[in-house]
């Protein structure tokens, strides 16, 4: 991932930037600075604002607070076609009356400072339509075209403009599966290529967590967290990110602070792996990442957890049981904890069974009671 | 059974469905009959009347009540054409009809799809409140218009002239209404995709607009077109010079209060739907549904 070493580093950069309809705060004021060549995904469920960033950095929506720079130029009343960007469109948006060499052509006829010839429109669009594999559709009307080829077209009608920065806004989201994942390694291909500044929106966490260089996850209008894939998988802001990155979704149970200041589930005791300290009796919110949590077949001794199968994910690669693990002799916490619990594909085990479960290093998040991260957690003292 | 009997069954299975419902389901033979008898009916009901103008127009007036009806004339009377020619300002109402209908249906079409465009895609204060009052407009009737809007045209010294045909037409805000609709149904993101390859406003509404709604244009400019050719009330107050006239007030100058030449006024009448006929075959391919088809994710 490119650093931001120095302000020319920076392609797009957010300040304080917020936006409203009337009364309504759509999108809270937030920062973010995108590096040369880097690509930055918005990551959130629908309605939360992803797309409006994008819009407001083309200059398709106003702002209605903070700054937009692009290029080290502050583009809050420049007009969209002055702003050196270009977009993919969630639905492609290209124009039906004409051809892909004509839609791929259309930015650069648009192009006023300097007007180009002809000719160096018709060699740009045969380099775009090259890089995005579709010199043999030139003559095509995008009706004539599958989805996937209809978006690459959008793409090469982006690129051919070379500008500063890329906006895409979920071009992937109307293909199947099976296109969708040709299209990322595409885009990626054409990404290290012309190693430009993009922001890429999407609600699909996959996509984000193998494209990314950043992730900025965002919910209800407000940034939850910025990183990279890993580190928000390892170390989730809150409540919130931990539960929208990684799948099956992680349970997340509210627990009691015990008298002696420690924190037990299922009978096993867990020890903080950072100097937080707790009040005693106040309430705690415990993760446990279902893909870190393992069956295991060895005896008890060993295993950190003790439940029972209520039921089966059979996924190929692996399988997932749903297991409600049975509480210890705590009678602060005496509830039942169902888990999600990673196992092998071919697992014998059924609903019903008793199981032995295992946590492997960063399986266990700790959250405060309004649900921001405090720490990562591991058990020490296992159920007996 | 041999290749060349399996296709000659096939071949008689096509001819047998031929006659199919909408749904796809083969008709019998006496629904298709009946079917057509009363399309037979139709086009005889249709037919009658313009046969009869086509008729009387080639004959001569004195012959025109004679019993039984003399549907072919022999010989055919070719006077009455003559006499539209030689002693009526026929090409001249013929010319003007044209040029009016044609002047008004380019203006229009330019004036009401920009219009329609502010209207369907662009923000600005009062747009509500224009769309409205456009909207209240089209429910005053033009007789209500009249007096006021010849006294307008008095006062601009445009009576009897070319203008005064042209203008008027141009205030109907249907035309913006029809526009407005055709350019709504377009996805914004066409607008926005241009607009950040570059495009300007005017250059969107030419270049991307424009040719998206052609099918509706078409529907719009042949509607306007049919409406000024057959416009009558305001071509009569607004013009007195018998050359300036347009066919609808010339053809019922023909006629006077004591004397009705049927073979004259059939041959004008015949004569003046010759025009909107071929305007019309010429532009019935291009009324095809709007299509979109590959711009967006269906």
């Amino acid at each position: 991932m490119p650093t931001l070493s120095s302000p020319s580093d920076v392609a797009v950069s957010l300040i304080s930037v917020a936006k409203s309809y009337s009364t309504v705060e759509v999108l809270k004021p937030f920062d973010l600075q995108v590096g040369e060549g880097e690509f930055v995904v918005l990551l959130g469920p629908s309605g939360c604002g992803k797309s409006t960033i994008l819009k407001m950095i083309a200059g398709l929506e106003e702002v209605s607070h903070g700054e937009i720079h692009v290029a080290g130029k502050l583009v809050n009343y420049v007009r969209p076609r002055d702003r050196d960007v270009a977009m993919v469109f969630q639905n492609y948006a290209l124009y039906p009356h004409m051809t892909v060499r004509d839609n791929i052509g259309f930015p650069l006829k648009m192009n006023r400072r300097p007007r180009l010839t002809r000719a160096v429109i018709a060699e740009r669009t045969a380099e775009a339509a090259d890089i995005v594999d579709l010199t043999a559709y030139l003559d095509r009307k995008p009706a004539q075209l599958s989805g996937g080829q209809r978006q690459r077209v959008a793409l090469a009608r982006a690129i051919v403009r070379k500008p500063a920065v890329f906006l895409m806004d979920e071009p992937l989201s109307n293909l199947d599966a099976l296109l969708r994942a040709d299209m990322r390694t595409s885009l990626l291909d054409v990404h290290s290529r012309i190693q430009k500044a993009t922001l890429y929106v999407t609600h699909d966490q996959i996509e984000a967590m193998t494209m990314a260089d950043r992730v900025v996850v965002l919910n209800e209008g407000r940034i939850q967290q910025i990183g990279q894939p890993h580190e928000l998988y390892a170390a989730p802001a809150n409540t919130f990110v931990a539960q929208f990155i990684g799948s099956p979704r992680m349970p997340i149970h509210s627990l009691k602070v015990s008298d002696d200041g420690a924190i037990r589930i299922a009978g096993a005791t867990l020890t903080l792996d950072a100097a937080v300290v707790l009040e005693r009796g106040s309430t705690v919110r415990v993760g446990l990442r279902p893909s870190a949590l393992r069956v295991t077949d060895s005896a008890a001794a060993s295993a950190c957890f003790c439940g029972v199968a209520r039921r089966r994910d059979y996924l190929g690669s692996d399988s997932y049981l749903e297991i409600e693990l049975k509480d210890g002799s705590s009678s602060i916490n005496d509830v039942t904890y169902s888990v999600m619990v990673r196992a092998d594909a071919d697992t014998k085990v059924g609903p019903g069974e008793v199981v032995y479960v295992d946590a492997v290093p960063g399986a266990i998040h700790i959250f405060d009671e309004a649900g921001a991260r405090l720490c990562g957690a591991s058990v020490s003292q296992r159920p007996r | 059974m041999t290749a060349t009997s399996t296709s000659q069954d096939e071949t008689r299975q096509v001819l047998k469905s031929r006659h199919t419902t909408r749904s796809g389901l083969p008709q019998s033979r006496s629904t298709v009959a009946l079917s057509y008898v009363i399309l037979a009916i139709g086009v005889t009901i249709a037919l009658v009347p313009f046969l009869y103008v086509v008729s009387t127009s080639l004959k001569e007036t004195t012959s025109l009540f004679s019993y039984p009806p003399d549907w072919i004339p022999t010989p055919l009377y070719w006077g009455n054409f003559k006499s539209l020619f030689a002693d009526h300002p026929f090409v001249w109402w013929t010319f003007n009809t044209l040029f009016v209908a044609g002047a008004v249906t380019a203006l229009k079409l330019w004036f009401d799809t920009m219009a329609g465009y502010a209207l369907a895609k662009m923000e600005f204060t009062g747009r509500r409140g224009i769309a409205l009052l456009f909207l209240l407009s089209v429910a005053i009737p033009i007789s209500a218009l009249i007096i006021p809007l010849f006294f307008v045209v008095r006062y601009l010294g445009l009576l009897d002239t070319y203008w005064a045909l042209i203008l008027p037409p141009l205030a109907n805000p249907l035309g913006i209404f029809m526009a407005r609709s055709f350019i709504v149904a377009i996805p914004d993101n066409l607008e926005d995709s241009a607009r950040l390859d570059g495009a300007s406003e005017f250059t969107i509404y030419r270049t991307i607009v424009l040719p998206l709604i052609r099918p509706g244009l078409v529907v719009l400019g042949m509607f306007t077109f049919m409406l000024q050719y057959t416009s009558f009330i305001w071509p009569l107050i607004a013009v007195q010079d018998s050359k300036r006239q347009v066919l609808a007030v010339g053809i019922s100058g023909l006629q006077s209060a004591f004397l009705q030449d049927w073979g004259l006024l059939s041959a004008a009448m015949l004569l003046a739907a010759i025009p909107i006929t071929l305007v019309f075959l010429l532009v019935q391919k291009a009324f095809v549904v709007n299509d979109l088809s590959g711009a967006l994710k269906e």
